[in-house]
């Protein structure tokens, strides 16, 4: 069964198609990365699937259940922009406030267990808002985390994050997904949603233009050699001539996407009277195939 | 989930929420503090004679000569006679109550509490009670606390507590009908909160405009010799609107987007 099925969704703020006949498929279980430009649509699909936004069109199910079912909404958790806290409040409060929400049976134990999830069990009676951006994006997933939700809808929970802080919400987000959990995060630090993603939704002008499983990207992200030789734009001529797609970045350095051995290339430039000073081979990541398919610099 | 436990649940954090943070304690320390001051202030100042620097027209300062005065009229004609103390009374109660529901409401939209609510929760006619009931408490809990400012007030300024033709009896009608005409205008300021959502100001805006209009009813509802028939009509006149409203509210939430 599908977590988020997502058939024909439109939203329209006044005279802005902020979505446009969108269409998305969640499996369960995964972890889908929501990927697009800001203004894009992310945040707006994401409001609607969690029902605070009304589509325009379209239809959203949850686990094969319309969205607004009471029961299914009752099992999902949310971070959208901010953690809905109360300021004043200190973070344990929040947390019985949301608890409460979610009619919890034991709270107390519940709420200790997601804050130690989240490392944050000494930060239970801070005011909520003496927090850090760090501390309170922890806080927002704990919160999300509340009443295991069968889904997590998470918009840039890993902004403002420390180099822990993001391999904490890794960590978590991994664990969550093993117990059952199907998430769906957007976010701009792709190459973060690289280490957890299993599946991609690549958003544009409101409208889906890529979904894949994390092995589809793979497979579509190709291998190639980088090497650097001090001589530039006149290696780059030297090899186009004898290999297919050879492209040269900002630093000077060489890529050769054809399918070569390291050696050979050294061997065949020692030969022309080029001296190789790195040489290695790499993978296109998320973010450059993000680029790459959003008509940057490689077209 | 049956509904009564839904709505136990959302109510327990409405009052938890109203409890735990400084609003509610600030707003009645007011309530407590507004007849104190009216009673002994105005008493200082009675029987000046202040003379109009353009007109040269001289007026005397009226006060209070009861301090029951300050809860309501005997004769129940309140906003017929625009003075100090028809202005100066217990009945702002009402309007304060109306904009710390305004600033209640507007809080879960800024905070984002609303936000994290209306996921879990698809059903927006528990939120719409709880804030209702809860705003009701909020307001009676100033009305109380007003009556016992103007007692202390009253002996603050040396008031006679005299009750003429209404006795004590009336006296608590004239309070509980009070309390129970809070609820018109709770269910008001829920309405127009749910519209203006995290604009407090829009909402505080509407609910002076809306208020306004039923304002000069208060006095008439609620007279100082008020009996069971003034409390039955507030119950039933209150428990009308705040169905009536309550239903504008719901609908407001559920065709809206909430954020």
């Amino acid at each position: 069964m599908n977590a988020i099925e997502i058939r024909g969704l439109s939203k329209r703020f006044g005279s802005k198609q902020a979505v446009d006949g969108l269409h998305m498929t969640v499996p369960e279980g995964a972890i889908y990365g929501f990927i697009g430009e800001d203004g894009s649509g992310k945040s707006t699909t994401e409001k609607m699937i969690c029902g605070l936004l009304h589509p325009t069109s379209g239809s959203i199910s949850l686990y094969g259940k319309d969205h607004n079912d009471d029961e299914i909404r009752s099992h999902i958790g949310v971070l959208i922009e901010a953690p809905g806290c109360v300021p004043d409040c200190s973070v344990w409060n929040n947390m019985m406030i949301q608890a409460a929400n979610l009619e919890i049976k034991d709270p107390e134990q519940e709420i200790a267990k997601v804050l130690k999830t989240v490392r944050m069990e000494g930060a239970a009676s801070n005011k909520f808002k003496n927090c850090s951006l760090g501390m309170k994006q922890h806080i927002g997933i704990a919160m999300a985390l509340l009443g295991n939700p069968r889904l997590l809808v998470l918009d840039e929970p890993i902004n403002g994050l420390d180099a822990d802080g993001m391999r904490i919400m890794r960590e978590v987000l991994t664990d969550i997904t093993k117990q059952g959990c199907t998430v769906l995060i957007s976010s701009h630090i792709l190459g973060e949603l690289e280490k957890i993603a299993t599946h991609y939704g690549i958003i544009r002008h409101g409208r889906m233009i890529r979904e894949m499983t994390a092995e589809e990207l793979e497979a579509d992200c190709p291998t190639y050699i980088a090497l650097r030789t001090g001589e530039g734009s006149k290696i780059k001529l030297l090899l186009k001539g004898r290999y297919g797609r050879v492209e040269e970045e900002e630093d000077g350095t060489i890529r050769i996407y054809d399918d070569v051995k390291p050696e050979d290339v050294v061997a065949w430039l020692y030969e022309k009277g080029v001296t190789v000073s790195e040489i290695w081979t790499a993978k296109i990541g998320l973010e450059e195939y993000y680029i790459d398919l959003m008509g940057g610099k490689k077209q | 989930m049956s509904k009564s436990k839904r709505l136990n649940s959302m109510m327990q954090v409405d009052f938890r929420r109203m409890f735990t943070t400084s609003r509610l304690p600030i707003f009645l320390l007011i309530a407590l503090m507004m007849p104190i001051l009216i009673l002994t202030m105005t008493t200082m100042v009675s029987g000046t004679e202040v003379a109009n620097p353009q007109t040269g027209v001289v007026t005397t300062m009226e006060a209070f000569t009861n301090t029951w005065q300050i809860i309501g009229s005997e004769s129940g004609a309140g906003m017929m006679a625009m003075d100090m103390t028809t202005m100066c009374n217990i009945n702002l109660i009402f309007f304060m109550a109306g904009v710390f529901v305004c600033l209640f409401v507007a809080d879960d939209f800024r905070s984002g509490y609303a936000k994290n609510l209306f996921t879990v929760r698809a059903r927006k006619m528990d939120y719409v009670i709880s804030k209702t009931v809860s705003g009701f408490f909020a307001g009676a809990l100033m009305l109380i606390v007003f009556f016992f400012g103007a007692i202390i007030g009253g002996a603050a300024a040396g008031l006679p507590f005299t009750l003429g033709a209404a006795g004590v009896f009336s006296l608590i009608m004239c309070m509980i009908a009070k309390i129970f005409l809070m609820l018109v205008f709770v269910a008001i300021a829920v309405l127009v909160s749910c519209f203006g959502k995290n604009r407090s100001w829009l909402s505080i805006l509407l609910f002076a405009f809306a208020g306004m209009l039923l304002f000069m009813m208060i006095p008439m509802m609620t007279p100082l010799n008020a009996g069971i028939m003034n409390v039955m009509m507030c119950l039933v006149g209150g428990a009308l609107f705040a169905a009536g409203l309550g239903a504008g509210s719901n609908a407001l939430l559920t065709r809206q987007d909430l954020i």
